[in-house]
This record gives C-alpha cells, sequence and structure tokens, in this order.
C-alpha cells in the first residue's frame, strides 16, 4: 500500500469526483462537505461503475407521534451515490449498500498533504 | 543360503559376549544406508503423487545427484529473494466529474432558505397556526410577482426543486386557491397557456 497522488486540493471542490485506476483497482474519490472518501469502483452488484453515477441525499420519511406521514423529504444529513447501472445506492461515509448494510464497497483512506491528495492504495 | 551380511548381523546378535560392537555398529549402519526409512517411503511417495516441490529438500538432493550446475540452481532457487522494491503502481486518471455549479448565494436567498426550513419545521411540528393568514397571502403574493418577474425576465427555472417532497395534492390545492383569488377558471388557463404556449 503507498499513498498515490490524486490531485490539487485547491482543484477539488466539494461535490466533485475523480475515478482513478491504480494497478489493477479502480478507485472512485469524492468529495464531500470538505472531507473525502474513496471507495472501490466495482459495483458489488454486477461490477458496473459504482462511484460514477447520481450522488443524492437519503430520501426519510417524517411520521408524526400518531404515525400519520408529513411527506418525504430529503435528508441532508446522509449523502447516498448510485450505481448507474442498475441502481445500487451506497453511503458514502461507509460504502455500505443501504437496502443490505451487510454489502460493502472497498474503502480506501484519503490522505491530504498540504495542497496534495493522496489516495492509499 | 545366507549372505556373510546377515552372517554377520546374526552373529551380532547371537553372540554379544564375542564383544564386536564396532563390526555390528557399521553393520547396522549399512543395512541402514540401504533400506529408506518409514519416513522417507512416505516422502518418496508424496514426491511420486505431487512432483517434486522447487526449493525443497527433495528438490535439493535430486539436483545433487545430477550434478553441481544443478545443485546451484536448486540452491538459488531455495534462497529467499531479495526484497526488490515493488514499482509504484501507475496512478491513471480515468473521469473527472465536477459536482454541480455553485450558485451565487444573496444575503435575500439566505434568508428565504432560512425561513423556508423554518416553516417546514412548524409543519412537521404540527403547528399549523404558525404562519397566519395575513403572512401567508404577503409571502404568497410575493412569491408569485418574483416568479413571475423572473420568468418574463427569462430567468426560467423549474418551480419546485423536487427536494421538497410536494405532493400532486398540494399543488392542485394551491393552484386550485390561486386561481379562485385572482377569479380565474381552470379554462382561461388553458387557454392562455395554448397561445402563450407556456
Ligand atoms: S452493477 Fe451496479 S447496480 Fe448493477
Amino acid at each position: 500500500m503507498a499513498e498515490q497522488f490524486v490531485a490539487k486540493a485547491s482543484e477539488f471542490q466539494n461535490g466533485d469526483r475523480q475515478i482513478i485506476r491504480v494497478g489493477e483497482d479502480e478507485i472512485g474519490i469524492f468529495k464531500h462537505e470538505g472531507k473525502y472518501y474513496a471507495y472501490s469502483n466495482f459495483c458489488l452488484h454486477q461490477g458496473g461503475p459504482a462511484c460514477e453515477g447520481l450522488t443524492i441525499a437519503g430520501v426519510k420519511e417524517k411520521l408524526r407521534d400518531d404515525k400519520t406521514s408529513v411527506g418525504l423529504y430529503f435528508d441532508e444529513n446522509s449523502m447516498h451515490f448510485v450505481c448507474p447501472w442498475h441502481g445500487y445506492e451506497y453511503d458514502m461515509f461507509s460504502g455500505e449498500q443501504v437496502a443490505d448494510r451487510r454489502l460493502k464497497l472497498k474503502k480506501y483512506n484519503v490522505v491530504q498533504k498540504g495542497d496534495e491528495v493522496y489516495v492509499v492504495a | 543360503m545366507s549372505s556373510p551380511k546377515t552372517q554377520t548381523s546374526k552373529s551380532a546378535t547371537a553372540r554379544p559376549a564375542l564383544k564386536k560392537p564396532a563390526a555390528a555398529k557399521s553393520a547396522r549402519k549399512a543395512e541402514a544406508a540401504v533400506e529408506p526409512t518409514r519416513a522417507e517411503k512416505a516422502a518418496f511417495l508424496k514426491a511420486m503423487v505431487q512432483g517434486i516441490k522447487p526449493g525443497s529438500k527433495a528438490a535439493e538432493k535430486s539436483a545433487a545427484r545430477k550434478g553441481p550446475e544443478a545443485a546451484k540452481s536448486a540452491k538459488a532457487a531455495k534462497a529467499p529473494k531479495a526484497e526488490t522494491p515493488a514499482a509504484a503502481p501507475k496512478v491513471e486518471v480515468l473521469r473527472r466529474i465536477s459536482g454541480a455549479a455553485s450558485i451565487p448565494v444573496t444575503p435575500e436567498s439566505e434568508r428565504a432558505l432560512a425561513l423556508a426550513k423554518e416553516l417546514e419545521a412548524t409543519l412537521a411540528d404540527g403547528k399549523l397556526d404558525a404562519l397566519q393568514p395575513h403572512a401567508m397571502q404577503a409571502l404568497m403574493a410575493a412569491l408569485c410577482k418574483i416568479y413571475s418577474a423572473q420568468d418574463e425576465a427569462d430567468m426560467r427555472y423549474p418551480v419546485l426543486s423536487g427536494r421538497g417532497a410536494v405532493t400532486g395534492t398540494d399543488v392542485m390545492i394551491v393552484c386550485g386557491a390561486l386561481l379562485r383569488a385572482v377569479d380565474l377558471q381552470v379554462f382561461e388557463l388553458g387557454m392562455w397557456q395554448s397561445w402563450s404556449g407556456r
């Protein structure tokens, strides 16, 4: 495992992503609210490009005490990314597949040194 | 007929009093050198089935039998490989995906967002009277005017972001109320839409 240069931090804006190939691995690096997250780009379903689809906040439903629905809303405290092939949805903070949290994308550490961002792979 | 070797061994066991331990010992040694042990036999059979693993003792032995050159190369195979620093894998950028274009923030937008958040929270808490009718009317009037002014000025965008989970029923209730407030019929709305192409 070695640190692989990804990008200049000053050029990596919030909401940006980068897909890199390191040896035989493809890795997706996200920047979300100032933090970096990196996962294997091979979807656990059928190997699709897991990190290249839509990013979207988790959808939750607000219920009153008597369990009547106030409606659905986007939970801005969560963030998901969706595999563009068949819609497997992954938690950006953990890499877990949100419908079955036992399934987890391989996670890589990201380190920032000054203005440079590295992924450990 | 018995071989002289057997005789020697026999005499060694039958007559220990003869005290020829050195001879007996060497005879046993010679016998052992000819006859492989059980473990050696098992290893031989294993090697027959699996083949000789490169770098193993068996490989060294068989190479020694073949000559000094083969022995050298067998030893080299056994020696742990010197740690060569792994070449750093090449990083190749496959794709750069930009996030949403950043939206300029105005103080009015900031306050409107804060108010929208606050109103959503009061609704979620079931406090329906938090926004009194006169406040609702003022807010609705301002929103109608500013949205249509932007539309006329070609600043066109969807009126709902799709993030607020507004239902179709919510929209029909509000649209119906707005049409009633300005005394318009749905028919008139339809006519205007077909004429104006909006
Ligand atoms: S390959 Fe990703 S959802 Fe099927």
